[in-house]
């Protein structure tokens, strides 16, 4: 007769047992006003009353509550316990709690960032300020692009004053390395180092640590700035 | 345009801050320290039941993150990578230290049921009566001792279910645990409560 027929029929219900809307599905022969299960509810179902469910399958439960004494009874406790716990307090830790994590957190700034700031830094702050330094960046980026459209078209004659500007370049640097390398290693050393790979490797290498180590400067020195 | 300096913090929700701080904004470090310290540190302290250690695994836990964060992903709540962390953390360190926690269903190692006999008790007194009315304080004393005896497991879903109003969803995407499991941790949890609190009132 009962959908759950393990178990017992409440006593304490007012309404006389028959068939009624179940937690599985409405019985056909149901009568409209039969929205109330007649048997205890299960421990779930007191669970989803504790938690302030809604919706579909509630309303048979919350009607039992109100016709079984037992289990309104049972459902008061319960929720006199979630309430209990609810209300359970935050503990704080010491007032050092946070300088002790913070000595230990490792802030990094990422170098796009501090790239961006860095060009962000010399952007005007007032308006006008803004709109002027806009117009000459305008202008500049202006007469760059007619100066390369310009460039590309005599493309022959670039070719021609790069190879001279470079063929300039390398004999200056090459008069440079050389009078270095004769000071600080004598004829011998200089004998070694006019091969032109050599001298070139050895220049190369020394660029590339000059450029890293103000680089790394530059943004460690950005960094710290930004943790002040 | 860069985010200004004196921006305030305290307004901003948690992913915002998360991502100052993935920029480098050592004050937005602060202020994640300042909202979760004591959720995180309460959590950890109702687990391992000490203090000095309790701010210990709260600080590996702030640090494990912080210095983690830019492998933060937004689609998920920081709170909850949070007190995912925390509660490993103290749950590694009752294993480590093998704490024996009392657990009124008997150990949670118990390999037969003769030995869950052994290692349980009933902390139902004869006498027990409805009385339902205990002052504040007392009632807080004993539910707080009665958390003590549950089992870790129990302790960390209760924890973040009724102290962190988490739901059933969130609580199992942070602690590991299949949905179900978490509803019948917390169903048998509050049920022990229930048991250990009628035995505090007689």
């Amino acid at each position: 007769m009962f959908p759950t027929p393990r178990l017992p029929a409440c006593p304490n219900a007012r309404i006389p047992a028959k068939r009624h809307e179940t937690l599985t599905g409405t019985c056909p022969y149901d009568p409209p006003e039969a929205i109330v299960d007649h048997r205890h509810l299960t421990p779930q179902e007191f669970d989803l009353l504790v938690d302030g469910e809604e919706g579909f399958g509630m309303a048979p439960l919350a009607g039992h509550i109100e016709e079984c004494v037992t289990c309104r009874t049972e459902l008061e406790a319960q929720q006199r316990l979630v309430g209990a716990l609810d209300k359970m307090p935050h503990f704080t830790p010491s007032p050092l709690f946070a300088y002790r994590v913070m000595r230990q957190v490792q802030v990094f700034e990422p170098w796009h960032v501090t790239a961006v700031n860095s060009i962000q830094r010399f952007v005007p702050r007032s308006r006008p300020a803004r709109v002027l330094a806009a117009g000459v960046a305008g202008i500049v980026a202006t007469t760059l692009t007619l100066g390369t459209i310009w460039l590309a078209s005599r493309l022959d004659a670039v070719a021609f004053l790069v190879t001279l500007a470079a063929e300039r370049m390398r004999a200056l640097g090459s008069q440079a390395v050389s009078g270095f390398v004769s000071s600080a290693l004598g004829q011998n050393g200089l004998a070694v180092s006019s091969d032109t790979r050599i001298a070139l490797a050895a220049t190369g290498f020394l660029a590339a640590v000059a450029i890293s180590a103000f680089g790394l400067r530059a943004i460690a020195a950005a960094s710290r700035r930004r943790r002040m | 345009m860069p985010e200004p300096r004196t921006l305030d913090l305290q307004n901003l929700p948690d992913a915002d801050v998360v991502l100052l701080a993935q920029r480098g904004r050592e004050d937005a470090f602060r202020e994640l320290v300042r909202r979760y310290e004591r959720p995180i540190f309460s959590l950890i302290y109702r687990m391992v039941r000490d203090r000095e250690t309790s701010e210990d695994l709260a600080q590996d836990t702030f640090i494990k993150v912080l210095n983690h964060i830019d492998r933060y992903s937004p689609e998920f709540r920081l709170s909850s990578w949070l007190f995912k962390i925390a509660n490993n953390v103290a749950i590694d360190y009752l294993r480590k230290r093998q704490i024996s926690t009392i657990s009124i269903d008997g150990s949670p190692h118990a390999a037969s049921a003769a030995e869950v006999e052994a290692t349980s008790f009933d902390v139902r007194a004869p006498q027990e009566n409805a009385l339902e009315e205990l002052e504040a304080r007392e009632l807080g004393g004993a539910i707080e001792r009665a958390i003590a005896a549950l089992r870790p497991e129990y302790r960390s879903c209760i924890m973040l279910r009724h102290v962190e109003g988490r739901s059933y969803e969130e609580i199992a995407a942070t602690l590991d645990l299949p949905l179900g499991t978490v509803k019948t941790y917390i169903h048998r949890a509050r049920h022990q409560l229930r048991e250990a609190l009628g035995g505090e009132r007689e």
